[in-house]
């Protein structure tokens, strides 16, 4: 069978500070119909660039070197106004952020109506009826309902359902989605998966799915094309790779995905080099621990066994993956520090006008009881309240109920000891960019808490700051910088200095590791662990990752539209899990098919 | 890292000659209203019946006006008087805004709908006609001047630091610095100042351009510096009222130290803007 698509050698140059900066080099593959194609990588390996270039979207000045094969049509040369002919038809692309990519002021039923008629003719009625029908197949319920709502009455997994829907809208035979989960939370990424699965394999389409979520694509891809530094380095049937990955950086790169009950992470030193400094020999080199001399020096060879084929000249042998789960340790006995009884948060709802404003729930009835060195893992999904509960143990927001720390009530409290009591209880947010000041230097970020405290002098911050940023593993010339000028996982990094800076007892980690990428992530959360052991800390880690959740907790609750439907021992809860819900987030947490 | 700062270095001039003319511009302005009427010493206020209306000439560089007054010591003196209600008018003008717009933005929501619906009636009053009518009210000493000036043009920039301020307290660094003991002042000297900087420093070039023209204006309707005071605006109406002589001596340098004035603080404004979209 011929392939849909077929990649030759593919390079890509893009115009930076005046050059051209090679970002992307000998990409080849095809994707044949009815397969679902992965490029898996980590930001800045190159893979959006991929995606951009099949459809010849790159920003202007990029340069292309070897062949796109669309329908054994070469489209790398070709003119703007066949690729006008052939965008949407015949290949289609599904964006990462929907919102942005819908038009906000026109109804779904127009949007996808008009690609249809832009490429086919045909009248209003028929358009209107194949948005229907399109609609109904991306699993929209009741789409005659939806077809004249706006793109912003849909919730997060209904509006990229609606782009998928668009992009199906002439019947393309080649789709290319670049990270169409970003943004959800896993069991709907999952159903998204499971939605293009399921239309690659009616509709005989071929797939290019691209994404950072190795988990994600186990179950669902046919072949996995692994990119790092702008090459792939292994590539090959996706059953084959899962069981037996044979590339070092592959290797690292699933022992980074957090899997349910696990007790550590594996990390990969240093990080991505920039598409400027490049090493010359094999890209992975200065970061592999099986490197040798040559590693440095030469392009590593196309290695194949049996279905991969790893860019390596000491690929692993094709033994088995290293058992993951460990036993679990035997649960701890933690003393009280935090007790929540009866906590409630009520926010305003939208629709109340002047003073009738109505209160809609956003927790209700939380009761437990926080252990001094413990961590308690949040889960639930998105609006399930998780966040909430932490802001409200932040004394950030206004509750209802009882919160007492070492015995006192918050409430209660005079206003200074309030203040001194806050100071003992700090977050960690989610976007590391969006909690440093970008026109504070890193020292001065750091420094604040201590300075607000008071009663140290400039050089003893100075010298806090610094044994703060060792304690991080972060070298004291950071403190200088912007943190435009520092990377996802320094910023990350800097943020937990300043937890920690005031001496916290009680640490909240709002999906801590969510917006990095997994090796990132996986260095984090081991760090945030090994302090939490020295420090003596209690952690309040808040997210919709299970595994990533159960690798760090000693106990995990449960959220659902505000309310606390399970709570128990991390090692019980995945085993036994008592309530459906609880069974479904396990189940879209665990690995393969 | 080389390329980064090769081409830097090679963007510089583009990136900051609005800036630097700005700036010199500036420097021009504020020698000939601070600096020059002493190295200048002609007394602009003695009178030489014999020498009135002349057109430059060695004894007079810029000539003479219709009562045979220096035109050069006169266009000076009236720099001097002209920026020092200008400046301290925008100085007053800049500083309520902020304070104003940082107390709605980061104050309680009962206090933001107080002030804002405040500000919406200040926004409503046409500023000039607010100008004229409290200029006819009061004795125009300079004192007053500054306090008219200034307490016309605030609304502007409080509504801007407000907006701002609004946009930017549920960012996670501010909820960092809050959960550290942080009071609302800090956060706004500390925190939103750096952020909103672009915005204050770009307004406050804004505002002394504006001060200059509203007190020229003012000064030209009669209602500005009062005689025998004269201001780069009552010049240029006494100039204007003699066209029929033509005098272009009264009338140009006046207007042409207006227009640079106006022309320096938009410059530097704009500079300041471009300078800072470069550093993220």
């Amino acid at each position: 069978m011929s392939p849909v698509l077929e990649l030759k050698g593919l390079g890509v140059s893009l115009r930076r500070g005046g050059r051209d900066v090679p970002v992307l080099d000998r990409i080849s593959l095809a994707i044949a119909p009815g397969e679902m194609a992965a490029l898996v990588g980590e930001s800045g390996s190159g893979k959006s660039v991929t995606a951009l270039a099949v459809m010849r979207l790159l920003p202007e000045g990029a340069l292309l070197a070897g062949q796109i094969l669309l329908e054994g049509e070469d489209i790398a040369q070709a003119s703007e106004s066949r690729l006008r002919a052939l965008r949407g038809k015949r290949a289609a692309m599904v964006f990462q952020n929907p919102l942005a990519a819908l038009n906000p002021t026109r109804t779904v039923a127009a949007q996808i109506g008009e690609v249809w008629r832009m490429h086919e003719g045909g009248g209003r009625r028929a358009a209107r009826a194949r948005a229907l029908d399109l609609l109904a197949e991306v699993g929209i319920p009741d789409p005659a309902a939806r077809l004249d709502d706006y793109p912003h009455q849909f919730s997060g997994g209904m509006r990229q359902r609606v782009m998928i829907a668009m992009a199906l809208a002439c019947a393309p035979r080649l789709l290319i989605a670049d990270e169409p989960t970003a943004g959800l939370d896993p069991p709907r990424a999952r159903q998204i998966m499971e939605l293009l699965a399921r239309l690659r394999r009616e509709r005989d389409m071929a797939v290019l799915f691209v994404t950072h979520d190795l988990a994600l694509v186990e179950r669902e891809a046919d072949a996995i094309h692994v990119l790092y530094a702008g090459e792939m380095v292994e590539w090959g049937a996706a059953r084959a790779f899962f069981a037996h990955p044979r590339h070092p950086y592959s290797e690292a790169l699933l022992g980074a995905v957090p899997h349910l009950g696990q007790a550590r992470l594996r990390s990969i030193p240093g990080s991505l080099p920039e598409p400027e400094a490049r090493p010359p020999g094999c890209r992975f080199a200065p970061r592999c621990a099986r490197a040798e001399e040559i590693c440095g020096r030469a392009r590593p060879p196309a290695d194949v066994a049996g279905n991969t084929v790893a860019a390596c000249f000491f690929p692993l042998p094709a033994a088995a993956r290293a058992g993951l789960a460990a036993a679990p340790a035997p649960p701890r006995v933690f003393p009280p520090l935090l007790e929540i009884k009866g906590l409630s948060v009520r926010y305003p709802a939208p629709g109340g006008w002047l003073g009738r404003r109505r209160l809609a729930p956003a927790l209700e009835g939380i009761s437990l009881t926080l252990g001094r060195g413990e961590c308690l893992g949040v889960v639930g999904e998105s609006g399930s309240g998780k966040s909430t509960l932490g802001r409200a143990v932040l004394q950030m927001i206004g509750y209802e109920g009882e919160m007492s720390l070492e015995g006192e009530s918050l409430a209660r409290m005079t206003p200074a000891a309030r203040r001194a009591a806050r100071r003992r209880l700090q977050p960690v947010f989610q976007d590391p960019r969006e909690s440093l000041n970008p026109r504070m230097r890193v020292g001065e970020i750091i420094a604040e808490p201590l300075r607000l405290q008071g009663g140290l002098s400039r050089a003893a911050r100075a010298a806090r700051v610094e044994a703060l940023l060792a304690q991080v593993g972060l070298s004291a010339a950071i403190a200088a910088r912007y943190p435009g000028a520092v990377s996802g996982g320094q910023a990350q990094r800097i943020a937990i200095a300043r937890a920690l800076a005031p001496g916290p007892a009680l640490v909240v980690l709002d999906e801590p590791g969510s917006a990095l990428d997994v090796s990132t992530q996986a260095m984090l959360l081991n760090l945030l662990k090994d302090l939490g052991r020295r420090h003596g800390l209690t952690y309040l880690f808040i997210s919709h990752d299970l595994a990533a959740v159960s690798t760090m907790a000693d106990r995990i609750a449960v959220l659902r539209a505000g309310r606390m439907i399970e709570l128990a021992e991390t090692a019980a809860l995945i085993a036994q899990p008592r309530h459906e819900y609880t069974r479904a987030l396990i189940a879209a947490a665990a690995p393969g098919p | 890292m080389r390329q980064g700062v090769t081409s830097w270095l090679g963007r510089r001039p583009g990136r900051h000659g609005t800036l630097a003319a700005g700036l010199g511009l500036a420097g021009l302005v504020l020698f000939c209203g601070f600096i020059a009427p002493f190295l200048y010493p002609a007394d602009p206020y003695a009178i030489h019946p014999a020498q009135a209306l002349r057109p430059p000439s060695r004894l007079f560089p810029l000539g003479t006006d219709e009562l045979g007054r220096d035109a050069l010591a006169l266009l000076l003196s009236g720099g001097f008087s002209t920026l020092a209600v200008a400046l301290p008018a925008a100085a007053l003008a800049f500083l309520t805004g902020a304070a104003y717009g940082f107390a709605a933005g980061l104050g309680p929501l009962w206090l933001d709908k107080a002030l804002m619906r405040l500000l919406d009636v200040a926004l409503a009053l046409p500023g000039l006609i607010v100008l004229l009518f409290f200029a006819a009210l009061v004795p125009q000493t300079n004192l007053n001047l500054i306090l008219l000036l200034g307490l016309i043009s605030w609304p502007g920039l409080a509504r801007l630091v407000r907006n701002e301020a609004r946009a930017q307290r549920g960012r996670d660094f501010i909820l960092a610095a809050e959960q550290a003991g942080a009071s609302r002042a800090y956060l706004a000297l500390v925190h939103l100042s750096r952020i909103v900087a672009p915005v204050l420093v770009v307004n406050a070039t804004f505002m002394t351009g504006d001060a200059i023209l509203s007190l020229s204006a003012l000064s030209f309707l009669g209602l500005g510096v009062q005689p025998p005071q004269e201001s780069w605006g009552s010049l240029l109406e006494s100039g204007l009222s003699l066209a029929a002589l033509n005098p272009w001596w009264l009338i140009l340098p006046p207007g042409l130290l207006i227009f640079a004035a106006l022309l320096a603080a938009a410059m530097t404004g704009q500079g300041l803007l471009t300078s800072w979209q470069g550093d993220a």
